[in-house]
């Protein structure tokens, strides 16, 4: 009788319980641990209290404020192109009456290929001699073409900009599933009202549309910055623990595997890692105050 | 009359035209995205690829042959890769999908004490990146000496919160009546569980499938901590730790990276609308 007044019972704690335990085991205790031993120093065979000394040697050495840079420049620089050019082409697509779905996967295929594949695949591409990229440029007599993985300077043509155009190639079919979805998502009155009204086609793109796609959008930059801070896969096929050519291409968690992995130092590795952390808190916090005032601010104005 | 069968006539014209016009700019596009692939198999199949590329790229070599694919599959145990790829897939899906609909299940329909304070505590582990636990976890593996083994790869993803929470969702949107009327006739939780909200989310578990299968399948950073002995390296690790050191030989090279990927690629094409879809529904509600 009490079981038919609907599902109580210590039955539920057997559906939670193990999964509640695989969690505490696997997320819950590493994640103290890292928490813990990055206020630890290894001394002689003994592991020491620090305090913050990992941090401030972190802060003052520099390295990783490079990786931080790194990841920031090639993340914005990611989020910059693939967003524009998404909307563009999922607008373009959605315009299309009939076969958008050969070309939906044509444009998906890539995200298909894990990190280490592409990496693999644009290392060739970008080679300067006889790569897929220069020896197009060469099929139009272009002379004198950009040395791409090999020329570590900040610019157009070096490496960062060889691995922002893979990734844009990489993420685009994504971004573009996401922004159609959100455009397949707007109520048609919204636009069979305004085209009433006699509003041109761009006006409707910007009052409507794009208004429209918010969610989308806060949706795309909370996933591409989360993937932008822990991109990893494509960079260390290219370039190593050490990111070459000269440190380019080394973001946080490659500096991360290489300080704890390479230099073998697991206490300083797990100051980054908490680091890392209350970055992406950040971000996540930002995004949720976003979708926040959206809905603050648009309860005011029906007010 | 004639004058408005032509209005219509032209503005179907029109249509057609513009229609043509979309069609071609995402032609080029699509191109574009499938001219690295094409590129990679028509050198694959190159022998004077091994010796000197072209300073003008070819998409097919004039001297077709399989040669680089029988030296990359000596080179490298590609096959071992992938047996261990789809044992590391297959374990850790069907236990995460059990994990994830079972405790939705419990957070969707279960009254429980604490069964806020449980769904918080699942939802928390979200904040967590995997990086920030990783070297912890690694030593963990290591204790318990399951470090070197495919369970490394299997059992630390057998329960996520992204899961649980979607699978909550899911299951919320089942009728209570259905529930309580098997309840009625005395079927237990587990019973109910398995005989009739499994058979109803089949929806939600092949979109999780989907991500999950994705998300073991690229994954790098932690098989590249765990794991060292060849014998146990999946596809990606394979190709990330010896992909490139042949890079000499490029055709062999790009014929062991056509291994890596075609596969992969071919079953997407069968199976591209649930996998589209399935990775679209987060997207959507965002």
């Amino acid at each position: 009788m009490r079981r038919a007044a609907g599902g109580s019972g210590l039955i539920w704690y057997a559906f939670v319980g193990p999964a509640f335990l695989l969690l505490l085991l696997f997320v819950g205790y590493p994640t103290f641990e890292t928490f813990k031993q990055s206020f630890y120093q290894q001394v002689g065979t003994k592991q020491k209290f620090a305090g913050v000394t990992e941090y401030s040697q972190l802060v003052h050495g520099g390295d990783l404020s490079h990786a931080l840079w790194n990841t920031a420049l090639l993340g914005c620089a990611y989020l910059v192109i693939v967003i524009p050019l998404a909307v563009v082409l999922a607008s373009l697509l959605n315009k299309l009456r009939r076969g958008a779905t050969p070309l939906k996967v044509i444009y998906f295929m890539p995200q298909l290929t894990s990190s280490v594949a592409v990496a693999i695949i644009f290392n060739y591409v970008f080679e300067p001699d006889w790569g897929l990229l220069n020896g197009t440029l060469h099929r139009f007599h272009i002379a004198s073409t950009p040395l791409w993985l090999a020329d570590p300077r900040l610019g157009f043509t070096g490496s960062r900009a060889a691995v922002t155009i893979l990734a844009v190639w990489a993420g685009l079919g994504y971004f573009m599933l996401i922004v159609l979805a959100g455009l397949q998502s707007i109520p048609i009155d919204l636009y069979e009202a305004s085209a009433m009204d006699g509003a041109s086609s761009f006006l409707i793109w910007r009052s409507i549309t794009l208004p429209s796609l918010r969610p989308t959008f806060i949706f795309l930059i909370l996933t591409g910055a989360f993937d932008a801070m822990s991109r990893f896969g494509d960079l260390w096929t290219l370039g190593g623990p050490g990111g070459s050519p000269a440190g380019s291409l080394q973001s946080v968690v490659v500096y991360l595997f290489q300080t704890g992995f390479v230099s073998n130092d697991l206490n300083r590795a797990a100051a980054i890692a908490v680091i890392l952390f209350c970055l992406m808190l950040i971000v996540t916090f930002a995004s949720f105050k976003a979708v926040l005032s959206r809905e603050f601010g648009f309860r005011r104005k029906t007010k | 009359m004639s004058g408005v069968g032509w209005v219509r006539r032209s503005r179907k014209r029109s249509r057609f035209v513009s229609q043509l016009a979309i069609y071609a700019a995402l032609s080029v596009g699509a191109l574009v995205m499938l001219l690295p692939f094409a590129w990679m198999i028509g050198t694959s199949l190159s022998r004077q690829a091994d010796i000197a590329m072209p300073r003008l790229p070819r998409l097919w070599p004039p001297d077709p042959s399989f040669f680089n694919y029988t030296i990359a599959l000596n080179n490298l145990p590609l096959l071992r890769y992938y047996t261990n790829s789809l044992i590391v897939v297959g374990g850790s899906t069907v236990g995460y999908l059990f994990f994830s609909s079972l405790t939705g299940y419990a957070f969707a329909k279960g009254r429980f004490r604490g069964k806020q304070f449980f769904f918080v505590a699942f939802l928390a582990t979200l904040l967590i990146p995997f990086e920030t636990r990783m070297i912890p976890l690694y030593l963990l593996m290591k204790d318990i000496h399951l470090d070197n083994t495919l369970l490394a790869l299997i059992v630390p993803f057998l329960v996520g919160g992204f899961g649980t929470f979607l699978m909550r969702q899911y299951i919320s949107t089942i009728p209570d009546d259905l529930i309580q009327a098997a309840r009625v006739d005395g079927a237990n939780e587990f019973l109910i569980y398995w005989r009739i909200v499994l058979p109803l989310c089949v929806p939600a578990l092949a979109a999780l499938a989907v991500l999950n299968i994705l998300w073991r399948w690229n994954d790098v950073l932690w098989p590249l901590l765990v794991i060292s002995d060849p014998h146990k390296y999946t596809v990606t690790l394979g190709l990330a730790n010896e992909g490139k050191s042949q890079g000499i030989y490029t055709g062999v090279a790009l014929a062991t990276a056509t291994i890596a990927i075609m596969p992969v690629l071919v079953a997407f094409l069968f199976l591209q609308r649930r996998i589209i879809s399935g990775i679209t529904i987060g997207g959507v509600k965002g």
